[in-house]
């Protein structure tokens, strides 16, 4: 199978799937999923409700282990690591259901998402505050830079916990919770859940900001808002029932008799 | 940089609070009539009740996030001042050693629940396995005591990581009986068991530190004072470091992570986070502070029995943390104060403490779970401005 | 090992099992429901045993004499009471806490369970004390070789299988039956066809209720005497034996129950010392078990939407 060429130009492969099979009980979520990304795509992954997109990133994440298939990423086998080794190795995610920890600060969770990166050491932690107090001074300033990307005022409030914010600050923590540790592949499970179209298209236009500071960032955004997808992915995969029905830039998926099928037997 | 002009709180309310505090606390330990413990208790209740109505509980909030660290020497002060007014009263001291000490064990438990989430309804056990450890050195070997506070606490870690294996693969209720079996087999055990004096229990040896024995009363400068007060010193000194050691744990990536693990497991092993790791760290760092506590509570009593580390204990000991306001240190302070104090003061209580607190608690998770103190945001630095 | 001793044994065990059964169906019922777990449970079944002892002593005061009606007044006694203090429970601590973490739940009925403890200890008449129990029971026995098969046991016996088969009559074949499973399987959809959700809960609360007060009584009846700590022993080990069993399922939760009885009994006879550390046994083999099957034989099904 060859990459296609991509608008914003592709470089090398980051992420490779070969035939990713995933069943529960008697129902294929996964049904050998071929998938390849280059380096800078970013990709939609659309289908109906229950077509295997959230199960696709759970497997990817190593919360679900694949029954059968293999993911490689950037050249190294994932398919059996576990989430945290996933993590590790530069891919990073919201959820669908936004996942914030409700009574932490806006830092805390941020910080959540820069486990790799932080000290993690009990020594350091317990005994050397000045060396922890430098790491945290920094730290507050990396996630101060990136909360204000996507809106100046929350970055001033960064000591407030998230169950006073309303969604579209939620979404952007949750997003800056991801980026924080400067990932090589970003997934976005629908991030304009809860959201209306000008909170969206703004949060869509901020993440696009931070993949241009963040070199090479790759993204799998799933999105049942279409405006959503044909405004920012470079190319569409589109899944019924677990297996892959069509790809392609958004305009030829748009005009798949098979996708327009997929859609309307739901409705 | 900003700290100490314009925007930082002021230490004033907070030091204020805690003189009037602990003015309330030495009058209520000097009381003796009954009926004016009631009084007094109906009183500070109403102190509270109306200070908190003129909001005059907010600067001293603010005071205790902005200064906490001048805040803390002061409280150690005040712990002071209670035992120097009380120099020669043994029966106070041993009650201010027992609320010292059942803080520290709290601590331990608030790492282990208000923090990691990891539920711990042994508490009194291994609190029992610090003091019988006490028991059993003290008695046979000639280990110099302070050592054996340390060995105290990690025979506490030791015995508790046999129920690690159940405690890691387990969530929620079902580790909840992982623990409860244990605080049951720990007090079957100690009843049956020949070796360890069965349900009359053992004599612990007093303390000696360095030659000096901990059971004699003593002078200094023509004053008597309570041997109590030796061992008020040194469990005023365990306090401070669980306090900081705490305090260190909750305003670092540790405290983090743990809160982390506790709030959505899930979200936290994709963020690389290593959950075995951390509970296990929680989970004995807690029992090794609840041992410590519990081995020189054995030497403060002087006796070890199997009555005294039951299964009703070690709700006394979750009671403390969900009333004082969970993963609030200072809220176990409050809390513990109450718990231990009230019941002796007010005889008529005292039978029916384990129900009055068991309902206490009922209220609280019904009315107000966040508890008496509500654990504030975390601020790494208390006062630091970017 | 001869017949006897073998016979004799094995009595025990069942009786043990039957008691560990009714406890371990409530919790059953109770998770099925809710979903939740309610740590009175084993409290509820101490108060329901002391009820029936006061109403035994209070029928002696008042002269009645016959056995019969003794233990009929304390049977219709102890269930109805403990199937109202069921249903008051989960109205007014189950219910209000649903929105609430889990762990809410846990700890409201964790103290409920020591407030009851301490009532009954505090409350009644020198209950701090294990209390005798009435032998209302005929005592004859049987000889069969050297076994002697009491007739008071198999009258328990039966009647707790008794009790159980009209338990599962009633799940199975009538309207309430179909749904508390109705909600058990599926509480919305339960909803929108109609059924009263609070009601069966409370009813099922109620039910389960009833067979902790019923096992109290054979727990007094067996040994002829009762403490204010039975039902947190017998709490704690029903509970397990649900666990064993898979929470959820009610033949899980009976055989979990004689299974975890089967346990105790071989490592009474397997081990010489054990007499004296039955209970550390007992409690050892629930760490155990929790260590090996943290979810039960049956897994309970896991499935996050994540």
């Amino acid at each position: 199978m060859t990459l296609e060429p991509t608008r914003r130009g592709a470089s090398s492969s980051v992420l490779n799937v070969q035939g990713l099979t995933r069943r529960f009980g008697g129902v294929v979520a996964l049904d050998h999923l071929d998938l390849e990304l280059a380096q800078g795509e970013i990709l939609g992954l659309i289908g109906p409700n229950g077509s295997g997109k959230t199960t696709f990133f759970n497997v990817l994440t190593g919360l679900y282990t694949a029954d059968s298939g293999s993911i490689r990423f950037g050249g190294t086998e994932i398919t059996q690591a576990s989430p945290q080794a996933i993590y590790h190795a530069g891919i990073s995610r919201t959820f669908q259901r936004s996942r914030l920890s409700l009574p932490l600060s806006i830092f805390d969770n941020i910080m959540i998402g820069n486990h790799k990166r932080l000290n993690q050491k009990l020594w350091f932690n317990l005994v050397r505050r000045d060396a922890f107090r430098a790491e945290f001074a920094a730290s507050f300033s990396q996630a101060q830079a990136l909360v204000e990307v996507f809106d100046p005022p929350l970055a001033g409030r960064m000591f407030e916990p998230i169950a006073g914010l309303p969604m579209i600050d939620r979404r952007r923590i949750e997003i800056c919770r991801a980026l924080i540790s400067e990932p090589k592949l970003l997934l976005l499970d629908e991030p304009s859940a809860g959201m209306t179209h000008e909170e969206t298209a703004k949060l869509m236009d901020d993440i696009l900001v931070v993949r241009q500071r963040l070199t090479g960032l790759t993204i799998i955004i799933v999105e049942h808002e279409m405006g959503v997808i044909e405004r920012i992915t470079d190319r569409c995969i589109v899944l019924n029932f677990g297996r892959k029905i069509s790809e392609g830039i958004f305009a030829e998926i748009a005009a798949d008799r098979q996708v327009q099928e997929a859609y309307l037997g739901l409705q | 940089m900003a700290a100490a002009n314009g925007g930082a709180g002021s230490v004033l309310p907070g030091v204020t609070a805690i003189a009037l505090a602990t003015a309330f606390l030495i009058v209520l330990l000097r009381v003796e009539n009954q009926t004016a413990i009631i009084s007094l208790l109906a009183f500070g209740l109403a102190a509270v009740a109306v200070a908190n109505w003129f909001g005059w509980l907010a600067p001293v909030t603010r005071s205790f996030a902005e200064r906490e660290n001048a805040l803390d020497a002061f409280a150690v002060v005040a712990a002071l001042v209670v035992a120097a007014v009380f120099h020669e009263d043994h029966f106070v001291l041993l009650l201010v050693c027992t609320v010292l000490l059942y803080i520290v064990a709290t601590l331990g438990l608030n790492i282990q629940f208000g923090y990691a989430g990891v539920l711990n309804f042994a508490g009194a056990s291994f609190f029992g396995i610090g003091a019988y450890t006490a028991a059993v050195l003290n008695e046979h070997t000639a280990i110099p005591h302070l050592l054996v506070l340390l060995i105290g606490g990690v025979m506490a870690a030791l015995i508790g990581s046999l129920l690690l294996l159940p405690v890691l693969r387990t969530r929620g209720h079902y580790a909840a009986v992982v623990t409860i079996a244990f605080a049951l087999l720990f007090k079957t055990f100690l009843e049956v068991n020949d070796v360890l004096g069965g349900p009359q229990g053992l004599q612990v040896r007093s303390m000696k530190i360095l030659g000096w024995s901990f059971n004699d009363n003593f002078q200094i400068g023509g004053v008597k004072l309570s041997f109590y007060i030796s061992y008020f010193l040194v469990s005023l000194i365990i306090l401070v470091l669980a306090f900081v050691l705490v305090r260190r744990i909750e305003r670092s990536w540790v405290g983090l992570n743990l809160d982390a693990l506790r709030l959505d497991e899930t979200a936290a092993c994709c963020f690389g986070l290593d959950i075995v790791r951390w509970k296990v760290t929680a989970f004995l760092l807690g029992n090794f502070l609840i041992g410590i506590a519990g081995t020189l509570f054995g030497m403060v009593g002087g006796f070890v029995q199997p009555n005294n580390y039951t299964f009703a204990d070690s709700l006394i000991l979750v009671s403390i943390l969900l009333l004082g306001g969970i993963g609030n240190p200072w809220g176990v302070v409050v809390a513990t104060v109450i718990v231990v104090i009230v019941p002796e003061k007010l005889q008529a209580i005292q039978e029916y403490r384990f129900l009055l607190y068991a309902a206490l608690v009922m209220a609280v998770l019904l009315f107000r779970s966040e508890g008496l103190l509500p654990r504030p945001v975390r601020r790494y630095f208390p006062g630091w401005r970017p | 090992m001869d017949f006897g001793l073998f016979a004799q044994h094995t009595m025990n065990g069942l009786m043990l099992g039957m008691m560990y059964a009714l406890v371990a169906v409530g919790f059953t019922l109770f998770f099925g429901v809710l979903d939740v777990i309610k740590f009175s449970h084993g409290d509820v079944l101490t108060v329901g045993a002391f009820t029936a002892l006061a109403t035994f002593v209070g029928l002696k005061s008042m002269g009645v004499a016959s056995t019969t009606v003794e233990l009929l007044a304390m049977l219709i006694a102890a269930i109805g009471a403990m199937a109202v203090l069921g249903a008051v429970i989960a109205k007014a601590f189950v219910l209000p806490l649903r929105a609430a973490p889990a762990l809410n739940t846990l700890l409201i009925t964790l103290m409920l369970g020591t407030v009851l403890r301490e009532a009954v200890r505090l409350f009644y008449p020198d209950g701090a004390n294990p209390k005798p129990f009435p032998r209302l029971l005929p005592a004859e026995s049987v000889s069969i070789g050297n076994f002697n098969l009491r007739l008071d046991n198999t009258i328990m016996l039966a009647a707790g299988v008794l009790v159980i088969v009209g338990l599962q009559l009633m799940l199975n074949r009538t309207k309430l039956g179909l749904a508390i499973r109705a909600v058990a399987q599926d509480e919305e959809t339960a909803k929108t066809m109609g059924v009263n959700f609070s009601a069966i809960v409370l009813i099922t609360f109620a039910i389960g209720s009833a067979l902790a007060a019923f096992a109290g009584l054979m727990n007094g009846l067996y040994y002829n005497e009762i403490n204010f700590g039975i039902g947190l022993y017998l709490g704690v080990v029903g509970f397990s034996a649900a666990i064993i069993g898979g929470l959820g399922s009610i033949y899980g939760a009976i055989l979990g129950g004689f299974m975890f009885a089967a346990l105790q009994t071989i490592g009474a006879v397997a081990l010489p010392f054990a007499s004296a550390y039955k209970d550390v046994f007992a409690f050892a083999v629930v760490i155990v078990l929790m260590a090996w099957r943290p979810t039960g034989l049956i897994p309970e099904k896991l499935s996050e939407r994540v």
